[in-house]
């Protein structure tokens, strides 16, 4: 079942990209960035969704599967917001000639993938078997979470050096969009599933050592 | 759970421990602990190392959550009424709990304000002078020794005039002078009608002061008798042959 | 409600008692935000005179409030992991809320007492004015409540889970940065450096009115306290 999203998740950025560079072209030709970025940018946020209903469900039920699926949504998240950054960034040296610039958008992107850095910092650094460390990943999930929406309205006072006009012409584009945008979100989907199991077995296999 | 409420009340129990059970990841450390103490006892709890006695005293002072089971105290539920049944108990452990920064009054205030302890002054010189730290009242309690520490730990625990005393291994790294002293402010404790639950490896420090006693082994209560019931120096030399075996 | 307030005050009353007896934290503090105002007046001798000076003043006051916040922060419970006091505080009748706004209370009078030697070093070393000390103190205020509630909360989770390392910094600074924006705008507004309206001229220039970024500081410390305090609970219990 994983591996079959798996697939259409591939195949959907697969024709995505086809379509995107084919038919879909948008000029100048870094814009094309776009089909990306975008998605990208929509699934970070959504893996940060997926933790902080992970972290709520851990602390209320104490299960420990919601606990390692917040830890495979993080990874998976921080994936995405790195590719995130990193298109962010090649488009604003395209477009604008500068690797980076406090812009809200640029700003934005950065906080998010701090935020899951840390995260990810504190599973690591954290003694495992403890109680206390999940809900401190947990307590913490949830109140990066809240800095989200904040860290929208901290960067409007901010101004956009220049606002492109990102208005997609032809029929084929909004497919390519869309496409990437199922793609990449199936792509979490299985991400997170995969690796909340493969996390799964690993902790089990560590108990039976140790038990 | 009412019915068991409305018969501590019939009973008199003062500290009810009811099908407790604790489990850490994988590892079952309480299984199913019950344990009914009523006032003007005191229980000795053994075991080994590891056998869950601190994490029981624990649970009991509501550090821990417990998985299964309940735990009343003087009626009042643990986990339904935790600032009451908080009230009633009193604790020390093997961390003092104390503030080395601050005087031993001072530290002695400080609880008496948290606990909201009537006639603060008084109460504190009540305790002073019942655990003979007097002299010591104005010295930072980071200068103490052990022995003195410790008895600040019960002044401490015993302020604000608790139901129930919960005792983790109170004997450890005192001399002789100071273990006397112990024991005898729970002798005292226990004549006015409080309740001691307490932990020890000293088996016989713990069959002087207690009139209970309770072994617990791998999450379980093994045996709960009466020191009448027991003949002493055969439960001891049992003991340690089990203890010797189970390492 | 009145035992909470008994409480409440027993223990911030505690903290500053034993903070000052300790004589640790509010030194080092000190000393670590002089350090940083010097070492960026340093640095930004070599930037052109004018323009640039009073956002690396701005600048200074709010890295030394930061870095040095975050150390009132970690003697939060720091010193309650001494002795087992924290059993001792979790064993009282309260509410552990109740012991969460106590410490909240005490880092933010810690912090108050950093400032008033710190502005006072920072206007001076970068031949700054203040327009307006209240509205400098109100901004000051709202910074140490939005560092303190996010700091006692996860000085307990941290040290409760005893590890090491500069775990408790990075996690209260990803989450202050958002807070950074508007802070600095204000200070560079109480500075002389920004008007008070600014609408979108230039390329680094800040957008919003100085009441926009007061609105958000508020709201931003409304946010995060009461989420802190919810959770604090949570965090201590074993």
């Amino acid at each position: 079942m994983r591996r079959l999203l798996l697939a259409l998740a591939f195949l959907l950025l697969m024709a995505s990209t086809w379509i995107g560079l084919t038919r879909g072209q948008i000029d100048p030709v870094q814009r094309n960035i776009l089909y990306v970025h975008v998605p990208n940018s929509v699934c970070a946020l959504l893996c940060f969704v997926v933790v902080l209903v992970a972290s709520i469900g851990y602390l209320a039920t104490g299960g420990q599967t919601w606990d390692l699926v917040a830890a495979a949504a993080a990874e998976a998240g921080f994936v995405f917001a790195t590719i995130l950054n990193a298109t962010g960034m090649i488009f604003s040296r395209a477009e604008w000639n500068v690797w980076w610039t406090p812009s809200p958008r640029l700003v934005t992107s950065a906080i998010l993938w701090f935020l899951y850095a840390v995260y990810l910092i504190l599973r690591v650094s954290l003694p495992d078997a403890q109680r206390r460390a999940a809900r401190l990943c947990a307590v913490f999930g949830i109140v990066a979470f809240l800095d989200v929406p904040l860290v929208y309205i901290s960067a409007r006072f901010i101004p956009d050096i220049h606002r492109p006009n990102f208005s997609l012409d032809s029929a084929w584009q909004t497919a390519a969009l869309m496409l990437g945008m199922a793609g990449t979100a199936l792509l979490a989907a299985g991400l997170i599933w995969l690796r909340t199991s493969l996390l799964r077995d690993s902790r089990k296999l560590e108990q039976e050592l140790l038990g | 759970m009412r019915e068991a409420m409305a018969q501590d009340k019939l009973t008199g129990a003062v500290l009810s421990v009811r099908a407790v059970s604790k489990t850490f990841v994988t590892r079952p450390v309480l299984r199913g602990i019950d344990l009914i103490v009523p006032a003007s006892e005191a229980v000795c709890l053994c075991g080994i190392n590891g056998a869950g006695k601190s994490t029981l005293l624990r649970v009991i002072a509501g550090l821990l959550r417990p998985d299964r089971g309940s735990i009343s105290i003087q009626g009042c539920e643990v986990r339904r009424e935790p600032e009451k049944s908080r009230r009633q108990l009193g604790m020390i452990s093997h961390a003092s709990m104390v503030y080395p920064e601050l005087t031993v009054s001072e530290n002695l205030a400080f609880a008496a304000r948290l606990y909201g302890v009537p006639n603060r002054a008084g109460r504190i010189e009540e305790m002073l002078t019942g655990t003979g730290l007097s002299s010591y009242r104005h010295d930072r309690a980071g200068i103490l020794s052990r022995g003195l520490l410790q008895r600040l730990a019960i002044a401490r625990a015993l302020l604000h005039r608790p139901a129930v005393l919960l005792a983790d291994e109170p004997f450890t790294g005192l001399d002789a002078d100071a273990t006397e002293n112990v024991l005898t402010i729970f002798d005292r404790f226990v004549r006015e009608g409080g309740t001691i639950l307490m932990t020890t490896h000293d088996l016989h420090l713990g069959l002087r002061c207690c009139a209970r006693v309770a072994v617990l082994d791998r999450g379980v209560l093994i045996l709960d008798a009466r020191k009448e019931e027991i003949d002493a120096p055969r439960f001891l030399a049992d003991y340690l042959s089990y203890a010797r075996s189970r390492r | 409600m009145k035992d909470m307030w008994l409480g409440l005050r027993a223990i911030l009353l505690k903290d500053i008692v034993v903070e000052l007896r300790a004589r640790q934290v509010l030194p080092t503090m000190v000393v670590l935000g002089m350090l940083i105002v010097f070492i960026l007046r340093m640095a930004s001798e070599s930037a052109a005179a004018g323009a640039g000076v009073p956002v690396m003043g701005a600048a200074a006051l709010w890295i030394a409030f930061l870095f040095s916040g975050l150390l009132a922060q970690e003697r939060s419970f720091a010193a309650e992991q001494q002795n087992g006091c924290i059993d001792g505080l979790l064993l009282a009748p309260l509410d552990a809320g109740t012991i969460y706004l106590a410490k909240v209370a005490a880092n933010i009078i810690l912090l108050t007492i950093f400032e008033a030697v710190m502005v006072p070093l920072v206007l001076m070393a970068f031949r700054l004015h203040v327009a307006g000390w209240g509205r400098l103190a109100g901004v000051l205020l709202l910074g140490n409540l939005g560092i303190s509630s996010v700091g006692t909360l996860f000085s307990a989770a941290v040290q409760l889970t005893r590890t090491r390392g500069a775990l408790l910094s990075i996690v209260v600074l990803v989450l202050l940065l958002p807070m950074m924006i508007p802070a600095s705008f204000a200070l560079l507004v109480l500075f002389g450096a920004l008007p008070e309206n600014v609408v979108g001229s230039g390329s680094f220039a800040f957008v919003g009115s100085f009441r926009a970024a007061v609105a958000y500081l508020l709201a931003f410390d409304a946010v995060f306290s009461v989420a802190c305090w919810l959770l604090f609970g949570v965090v201590v219990e074993e």
